[in-house]
């Protein structure tokens, strides 16, 4: 990894991963999106978080985005993050960051539980760059939903516009089930 | 008397729109596109409007915000009493989120 030479920018990045880690993102995010040596990374969290950063790999799977109401949570967010991208010139992980807040400003005014981690939401946008993921119209409501590419079809009928007849049922627990395994150590 | 009410209150509604438009473009140029729905350049002319010309353009006998949503599925479902209301929300705010800057783009 490159050596950070101005102070200027150093500062920048510690300004970036602090505030990536107050939104509880993971170290690979933040070795990723900075440029800081990884034993620096890891004094700053444990500086902010008093405590060690979680181990182990970075959920990998595009079928999490699929089920119902992740579908929906990520959805809301990819809305959010192309409306940024697509009206400003902002930087990729800016635009994460600024998308992710307004996705948990419109979570909480709700009174949804936060399904949708940073963590979460910056591999969303990396599946979407590889081209794994998309984002397709919904003939009946005309919202954009999150897709598989290699899924699309002409007639998709969106989570919301039918909804299936379990869904939300278990909406507490998986979201339980969702920090537990995203948490990894943490007690 | 009440038209000249009336034209008090559209002052007042553009006033305090676009006071609330400038602070959201000074504080945050990207989310405040979000929030407002207008390109970048729109953005940008709002902030360099000094409070002089704040004043003359609220006093019009038009408004200077217009409702953003033209979508009817959009209004049944900040209207609707018979969904889950969180569900419906949720719902709406895809829509909405997605169709953010499409009229300004």
């Amino acid at each position: 990894m490159a050596k950070v030479k101005s102070i200027l920018s150093e500062a920048l990045q510690i300004q970036l991963a602090t505030e990536l880690i107050r939104l509880d993102a993971r170290l690979q995010v933040l070795e990723s999106e900075t440029q800081l040596s990884r034993e620096r990374l890891l004094k700053l969290y444990k500086e902010l978080k008093h405590k060690s950063p979680p181990k182990g790999m970075l959920p990998f799977s595009t079928d999490w985005f699929m089920t119902w109401q992740p579908n929906i949570h990520s959805s809301l967010f990819v809305n959010i993050y192309q409306t940024l991208i697509k009206s400003t010139d902002i930087e990729d992980i800016e635009a994460i960051i600024k998308a992710y807040k307004m996705y948990l400003e419109q979570i909480n005014h709700l009174g949804l539980p936060e399904v949708l981690s940073l963590t979460r939401a910056w591999r969303l946008v990396k599946f979407f760059d590889a081209g794994m993921l998309t984002t397709t119209e919904c003939k009946e409501c005309e919202g954009r939903f999150v897709v598989h590419t290699f899924e699309l079809v002409n007639d998709y009928v969106c989570g919301l516009c039918h909804m299936p007849s379990r869904a939300g049922k278990t909406r507490l627990s998986a979201a339980d089930r969702f920090f537990n395994e995203e948490a990894g150590v943490e007690v | 008397m009440r038209n000249a009410r009336l034209l008090d209150e559209i002052r007042e509604t553009n006033l305090s729109y676009l006071l609330l438009a400038q602070q959201l473009i000074r504080e945050d140029l990207a989310e405040a596109t979000f929030r407002l729905g207008i390109s970048e350049e729109v953005a940008d002319l709002i902030d360099q409007l000094t409070t002089a010309q704040v004043l003359r353009i609220a006093s019009s006998n038009m408004l200077m915000c217009r409702f953003r949503f033209d979508d009817e599925v959009v209004w049944n479902l900040l209207t609707s009493h018979t969904k889950d209301r969180t569900v419906s929300g949720m719902h709406a705010a895809i829509i909405m989120s997605g169709k953010a800057t499409s009229t300004a783009a």
